[in-house]
């Protein structure tokens, strides 16, 4: 066994010695699998970045309810009356004796997206007083909350990096009316910073659509209530129709959904892009096969055994894609992790401001995905080397 | 019988690394149509520099090559290269088939640069196989034939144009006696019944037997008593 | 026998080689060749430099009053509008029925998007005759089965009927042949009068004005009087060519093109860096041959010839491979629920056959040049 190990690395040394001999080839390898696994990172960090920021958006003891089956906010409608039902139901929290709750309309205004200079797709979502304290997080960084029962908007600070329009202190005009932008809030890696939050009756009321409200969000005392305010809600025939969600069910259910497309785009062209790669991989090892050939038959004369040419061979391969992947991580954590994105989260039909995340999972998936590519790569050729038979006229 | 060749005050040196090694000091040679010479001599002689120039693979540095009274030395690459395709066949030690052709093919290569319609390329490739005595392998790859057979396709290649001089360089060298002693056989009937002038170097003597006459290089001279002869 | 013979001779010499080579190489052009085709499919329609689209200024999910169609049709310099609303249509499965179904006006609706509507005159009376009447893609069409003549309940996610039904019956009369770049791929036409009257909310109401202009010299003059007139209106607007429009619309989706060209980009690298190191490693193997090649007679323009051949031919074949592998996949992935017909862009042709000949022209120069310097006396004393 020890004797095995022995041969393995003296070949494997064997091996990487004779690399700067096949040098170009051997970068040529090591950046097409790091090509590879950047492209599949690129997409993996855009899709994580995007669930990351919706799924980091629920909380557990907050409900949501909807109008059942309506897979986008936009098309809800839940009545004021439904409403004023809703907020007599069980295991609310109350302050003042009165439940904490906003009744909530998203209507889409345009910005300017900065990067690009075109119009883009702003949710622009009327609360109600208590709908500030009913979102984790959020904290006014700049100016003041608006004020109930004007014309008043604040902007989430992730809207206003990627989007222009909505400036502190900024007059819009909208259907009319003049708004008046007195505030900027943040609420770091959530959608909520992808906002803009205006008092629900005016918003209502300018936009023409006078007590319709699409969502309602409630405070509930704790996680556990919402099964029984669930309960409550689905045996009352008067709410028939509506759905009722925690915070997190509801984000969550939008995050598998925004971010499938991503995930599909990460593997269906990272994978293309590994086969590729993969050729390469395999054309640089048979080269470096052939290259050796004469060396190991030579080592074959000397009673070193196929299994080891085979491992030393598959060692190399591991070695270039190894290093392929780790460039490939490197570009990724210079070139994209962190940076801030958007995209139309399509649930909402509105633009979501987010990061690339390079998530230590992700770390993993790549360095996998690279060394898979070298073991198939590796593979093949290895059992050429092994077969490789002691000819003494190869050896001389 | 005419000259063919004239050599006339050839120098001719090479640089290895740092070092500048002269091969020929005002060389001078010539070389009457019809001749079967073997040029014998010592590792580093000038042997095959001297195969180079008379086949126009190399130029002098100094001094005139004349081939069937035309100048050679002064010509522009491609009109070499065209001369060469021509006038010369070339015979290698290790052959130098091409392994991806069959011998056929490899035999029909040379005739490519000519305008023989497809017909006559074929006739004069298998005419060329059949003086080697290979008709039967004309569809095998290099790797399917024996040394012998592929040094014999290889004469064939060298022959099939046609040309006037044939340059052989050690032909025999990897091969064993009975196998060599055909080769030269072959090369021997060209000489005397084709009438192809052939300059063959080599390090056997009993290969060398086979020539007309034998010359012998060292240190880039001649023999002066043999090449006057 | 000649020098084309030799080329591809010396291209497969060692098939396991040329075949890995030739993956590589089709992986990049099928990227290529399906994604621009993708985001082409995406944003790239039919465009009429005289088709302008009026929409709110808000955004293109608020709706108009009618009364602005009104106003618009009359105005100097539009030809002929016509006005569409979205109606959030799904057949039986609200995700994977969904489809982009248009309440429309019929007569003025076929007047401007003539060019998309290649549709017999009985297809036409047909659809405007009857109010209930529908008029679908084809490829809708042939995906869920509808016969011609058929009833078939479509669902709106938004509107409800007076009666507290979702559902609405129609007649589809017709299917719309949709070649690559029409605008109407993928969608279903109802009637705007039947709609309206049917509706829950927003009565009276449109999404859009799309016009013809009477010139498309006329256009800049006409979109500012119409932003103009309805300036300080509760239902300010905003006027767009077509093509401005759609590009707009797709920048939603975020920077495709950057994503496309980086993506494309770090495959062709990977690519050139693969083919261009193995050429050179399979040029130098032959040296000694093509030594020999000289020795015979080949010039060393023939010889540049023969290897910059091969290096085209191999970036060629991996190239048609390649584009080939994409028509399959887009044409599967066009069939697939939910997404809209896809087809290769044509322009995508030849740009890879161009893109082919630089692969082909970048991996094989060093490896032709050095053969076609290489001289005979050192080609021959290379072991």
């Amino acid at each position: 066994m020890t004797s095995l190990l022995n041969q393995i690395a003296t070949i494997t040394a064997l091996n990487l010695r004779t690399i700067p001999q096949r040098g170009w080839m051997s970068i040529a390898t090591v950046m097409a699998v790091a090509l590879a696994t950047l492209v599949l990172l690129f997409f993996l960090a855009l899709s994580n970045g995007l669930s990351k920021t919706v799924e980091g958006s629920g909380a557990d003891d907050i409900a949501i309810v909807l109008r059942e089956g309506s897979n986008a906010e936009l098309n809800s409608v839940v009545s004021k009356d439904q409403l004023n039902i809703l907020a007599t139901g069980p295991g609310l929290r109350r302050r003042d004796g009165a439940p904490v709750v906003s009744g909530e309309l998203l209507v889409i205004v345009d910005g300017i997206k900065r990067s690009t200079g075109t119009a883009a797709n702003m949710p622009f979502r009327g609360i109600s007083a208590d709908g500030i304290s009913l979102r984790k997080g959020v904290t006014i960084t700049e100016g003041r909350m608006f004020a109930p029962g004007t014309n008043e908007i604040v902007v989430g600070a992730g809207l206003l990096r990627e989007f222009a329009g909505f400036e502190f202190g900024k007059s819009i005009r909208l259907r009319g009316s003049e708004w008046t932008v007195v505030g900027v809030f943040e609420a770091p890696g959530t959608v909520f910073e992808s906002e803009l939050w205006a008092d629900i009756a005016v918003t209502q009321s300018l936009f023409d659509r006078p007590n319709i409200f699409q969502t309602m969000r409630f405070a509930l005392n704790s996680a556990a209530d919402l099964a029984t305010f669930r309960e409550w809600a689905k045996a009352d025939a008067r709410l028939k129709g509506l759905e009722v969600l925690s915070e997190r069910e509801f984000y969550a259910k939008q995050a598998s959904q925004s971010s499938g497309i991503f995930m599909i785009a990460a593997w269906g062209l990272g994978l293309t892009m590994a086969v590729g790669a993969l050729a390469g991989a395999m054309n640089a090892m048979y080269s470096s096969v052939a290259a050796r050939a004469s060396e190991i038959a030579t080592l074959r004369i000397i009673g070193f055994s196929g299994v080891a040419a085979f491992v030393g061979t598959l060692i190399e391969a591991l070695i270039l894609s190894a290093l392929g992947g780790l460039v490939g991580l490197i570009l990724a954590f210079v070139f994209f992790h962190g940076r801030t994105t958007s995209t139309l989260a399509n649930s909402s039909f509105t633009q979501l401001v987010f990061k690339f995340d390079l998530s230590p999972s992700l770390v993993a998936s790549a360095i996998v995905f690279a060394l898979v590519i070298g073991f198939l790569g590796g593979l093949f050729p290895g059992v050429r080397a092994a077969r490789q038979r002691p000819l003494l006229e190869l050896a001389g | 019988m005419p000259d063919l060749i004239r050599l006339a005050d050839i120098d001719k040196s090479y640089t290895r690394g740092k070092e500048r090694i002269a091969i020929f000091d005002r060389l001078n040679m010539h070389i009457p149509a019809g001749d079967f010479i073997a040029v014998m001599g010592p590792s580093g002689s000038g042997k095959t520099t001297l195969l180079n120039l008379l086949g126009g693979a190399d130029r002098p540095d100094k001094g005139t090559i004349e081939f069937d009274g035309k100048r050679i030395d002064n010509l522009k690459e491609n009109e070499l290269a065209r001369w060469r395709a021509a006038n010369v066949g070339f015979i290698f030690q290790f052959y130098n088939l091409m392994p991806i052709l069959t011998a056929a093919q490899n035999v029909e290569l040379p005739l490519m640069l000519t305008n023989l319609p497809a017909a006559k390329r074929r006739d004069n490739v298998a005419t060329a196989l059949k003086v080697v005595g290979l008709e039967e392998r004309a569809k095998h790859r290099p790797r399917e034939l024996s040394g012998g057979q592929q040094q014999r396709v290889a004469i064939a290649r060298a022959i099939v144009a046609d040309p006037k001089l044939l340059l052989c360089d050690e032909p025999t060298g990897d091969l064993d006696r009975a196998t060599a002693d055909e080769i030269l056989g072959t090369l021997q009937l060209l000489n005397r019944q084709l009438g192809k002038t052939i300059i063959m170097v080599t390090h056997d003597a009993a290969a060398a037997k086979f020539a007309k006459r034998t010359l012998h290089l060292d240190k880039g001279k001649f023999d002066e008593r043999e090449l006057a002869a | 026998m000649n020098e084309l013979f030799l080329v591809r001779k010396n291209l497969f010499r060692k098939p396991v080689r040329t075949v890995l080579l030739l993956v590589s190489i089709l992986i990049a052009f099928l990227i290529y060749a399906f994604m621009t085709s993708l985001v082409t499919s995406m944003s790239d329609f039919n465009t009429k430099p005289t088709r302008l689209i009026t929409l709110s200024k808000i955004n293109f999910t608020e709706t108009l009053p009618i009364a602005h169609y009104d106003k618009i049709s009359r105005m100097e310099g539009v030809a002929v509008a016509t006005h569409m609303n979205w109606f959030g249509g799904y057949y039986q499965d609200p995700v994977k029925g969904f489809m982009p179904v248009f309440a429309v006006d019929p007569e003025t609706y076929f007047e401007v998007y003539k060019e998309d509507l290649p549709l017999s005159e009985e297809v036409k009376a047909a659809f405007f005759k009857e109010r209930t009447a529908m008029l679908a893609a084809e490829p809708v069409a042939r995906r869920w089965g509808w016969k011609v003549g058929q009833k078939v309940p479509l669902n709106s996610n938004i509107f409800t009927q007076a009666d507290g039904s979702r559902v609405w019956d129609f007649t589809l009369v017709g299917t719309i042949p949709t070649p690559p770049g029409s605008s109407q791929t993928g969608s279903v036409l109802i009637h705007y009068d039947y709609f309206n009257e049917t509706i829950d909310i927003g009565r009276d109401r449109i999404g859009w004005i799309p016009f013809l202009s009477t010139s498309a010299e006329a256009n800049d003059k006409v979109i500012a009087a119409i932003d103009q007139r309805f300036a300080n209106s509760a239902d300010e607007t905003r006027t767009n060519d077509e093509a401005t429009f759609n590009k707009s619309f797709a920048a939603q989706l975020g920077n495709l093109a950057l994503v496309l060209a980086l993506v494309v980009g770090a495959a062709f690298i990977a690519i050139l860096l693969i083919v261009g190191t193995t050429m050179t490693l399979a040029i130098r193997e032959r040296t000694k041959e093509f030594g020999v090649m000289k020795t015979l007679g080949f010039s060393s323009g023939s010889i540049l010839r023969m290897v910059l051949g091969e290096s085209l031919l191999l970036a060629f074949l991996g190239a048609a491979l390649g584009v080939l592998l994409a028509v399959g996949l887009l044409a599967a992935a066009g069939s697939m629920p939910g997404a809209p017909p896809l087809h290769l862009a044509t322009p995508v042709l030849w740009q890879s056959a161009l893109m082919a000949a630089g692969l082909g022209l970048v991996t094989g120069v060093l490896p032709a040049l050095a053969a076609y310097r290489l001289s005979i006396v050192d080609a021959l004393s290379r072991k």
